[in-house]
């Protein structure tokens, strides 16, 4: 953005006429550009069209809906409750378990059951994992969308090891259908706690390795310090949540601050962005607040192996689904942000309606926002550092 | 490594850093020491991923003594998220008296959730460990009894494991 400041004026002026050095009159003029559907660094089939004013961008127009698919309106055609799990899976492909969380969250409390202490606890360490594997992804395309590549081998090589240990717990590497209401489809495998332990003993090091790789290197930094700056009244007045808010230094978690699960009974802590390479909310922040957040999943996990209690799986999971009418609004912190589901229930087998408040969704109206008046090169990282998930915008 | 946010200037080297031979050989070392460490990906079509008895894989019917195990009860085609599954009954003279006349699971719809596997109470439907779903049409992805039929020696893992997973 500074660098616009140093551009000769009559370079970057507005749709017109400019005299050339040679003194003829020359028609400038606004340009638009498709980014997408089909391009890599949109991260799905996201179309963004785009107004420039030669390299500055004008305006950002996304485009969505490429991968529709009625999610809300087949909930109510279900038979029942727990045949929607699936489809929430499928939201957010990337983070499939903190969907799944959410909901399951939205119908116990409709039905107002306990759900046993051990459930709880094997609910928080596959979040985190989770969660860690969604941040994986997003840091390691971060780092293709500037250049670097082999940061992106390095994610996806620890990644594979977190989805053997879903794998192994529930058949199922991307789209797992474990949690249901009122437990978990299996328990842990024996040997899971061990192997988890071992992945968190490994993962440790190589968070410190990534870093020296990739968030400081100084090529990266150069790249994304003072790019694509979000202010914190613009985070809170467009609704961000998850890294975006965190990023532009918001101190808000909804694993802290709307406790669910056992996360009251760990010791951890949100991480904020604070502006070290540049101006605070910079691309960079979000970058390292998604870095921080991986070590602090790490901590919860270990504590929530240490205390995993033992118990049944499927003593709470009722033999049917038919909560009172009403309504319920429950919300759990996904990797990209606060993810809410809505459902009126009629007292039948079937949800009446169900709604979705995506993160991704919300956090993507932003991004005309942030980056107006930016490179066009820059737009890239920004959308990139939005970490959007195509699956979850469209629903 | 890393910045530390100091403007290293050309004119401050010494005649050995200039020549970035050090540097050179840090950066090929850890190149080389890599070349030789274990490679952790597949080799996919001579080398073949192993699934887990946990893996789900395509739903496949149990073959038991030469019969299916399935009665045609339709439950697996009732719980069906995706509306895959598309069961016939017809009636026997074995012991179990009902058996499915027809029995289809159209592979494009399959979203492989397991609760069809979940429901059913004679543990005639499981999901297998093939994961390689190849079609050239949308006729050839609806799998009729033909394809879906394996035997209990065929599928031992997976039943062993659901038995003591259940």
């Amino acid at each position: 953005m500074s660098e616009t400041k140093t551009l000769p004026t009559e370079y970057v002026s507005h749709p017109g006429e400019i005299k050339s050095s040679l003194g003829h009159t020359v028609r400038t003029d606004e340009m638009i550009i498709n980014m997408g559907p089909q391009h890599p660094s949109t991260h799905g089939v996201l179309r963004l069209e785009i107004v420039v004013d030669g390299e500055i961008i004008v305006d950002v127009i996304p485009h969505i809906g490429y991968l529709h698919r009625c999610f809300e309106k087949h909930a109510e055609h279900m038979t029942n409750y727990q045949q929607v799990i699936p489809y929430c899976d499928r939201l957010d492909y990337c983070a499939a378990i903190n969907e799944e969380h959410s909901y399951v969250l939205a119908v116990e409390r409709m039905l107002k059951i306990e759900v046993p202490e051990r459930v709880e606890y094997i609910r928080v360490i596959m979040a985190e994992l989770q969660r860690i594997a969604s941040h994986l992804i997003a840091v390691g395309t971060f780092g293709i969308d500037a250049g670097a590549f082999t940061p992106f081998l390095y994610a996806f090589h620890d990644r594979e090891l977190i989805l053997s240990l879903f794998e192994m717990t529930c058949g199922a590497r991307l789209l797992y259908n474990y949690f249901w209401i009122g437990g978990l489809s299996h328990d842990l495998p024996p040997q899971f706690v061990d192997k988890a332990k071992e992945f968190c003993t490994y993962f440790k090091p190589r968070i410190k390795e990534f870093n020296d790789l990739l968030t400081y290197n100084e090529i990266f930094v150069k790249r994304t310090a003072n790019v694509g700056v979000l202010p914190q009244d613009v985070a809170i007045n467009f609704a961000c949540s998850g890294p975006m808010l965190r990023g532009s230094g918001v101190n808000w978690d909804l694993r802290r601050d709307d406790p669910y699960s056992v996360y009251h009974k760990i010791e951890w802590e949100p991480k904020i962005g604070k502006g070290e390479m540049g101006t605070v909310g910079d691309v960079w922040d979000r970058h390292i607040v998604r870095m921080r957040e991986m070590e602090e999943s790490v901590k919860i996990i270990e504590q929530a192996l240490a205390a995993l209690p033992a118990g049944n799986v499927q003593a709470a999971i009722p033999k049917r689904i038919r909560p009172d009418a009403g309504e319920i609004y429950a919300r759990t912190e996904t990797p990209r942000g606060e993810l809410g589901f809505y459902i009126i229930s009629d007292g039948s087998g079937t949800p009446y309606r169900v709604k979705g408040r995506a993160p991704a969704f919300v956090n993507l109206s932003v991004l005309p926002e942030i980056s107006r008046g930016g490179m066009i090169a820059d737009l890239v990282l920004i959308a990139g550092s939005v970490d959007i998930v195509l699956g979850q915008v469209d629903r | 490594m890393g910045s530390t946010g100091k403007i290293i200037r050309k004119k401050d080297l010494s005649i050995w850093q200039k020549s970035y031979i050090p540097e050179i050989v840090k950066g090929l070392r850890q190149t080389i020491a890599e070349m030789f460490k274990p490679k952790f990906t597949i080799q996919y079509p001579e080398e073949r991923f192993k699934p887990q008895p946990s893996f789900r894989g395509r739903p496949v019917l149990v073959q038991e003594n030469e019969v299916e195990r399935c009665v045609a009860c339709g439950l697996c085609s009732r719980v069906c998220p995706a509306l895959a599954i598309e069961v016939q009954a017809s009636e026997t003279p074995l012991e179990k008296e009902r058996y499915p006349i027809k029995f289809e699971i159209n592979m494009v719809r399959c979203i492989f959730c397991g609760f069809c596997e979940e429901v059913c109470p004679e543990e005639a439907i499981v999901m297998s460990n093939e994961y390689e779903l190849v079609f050239s049409s949308q006729e050839e992805a609806v799998f009729g009894k033909d394809k879906l039929l394996k035997t209990t020696e065929e599928l031992k893992d997976r039943l062993e494991f659901l038995r003591q997973n259940r």
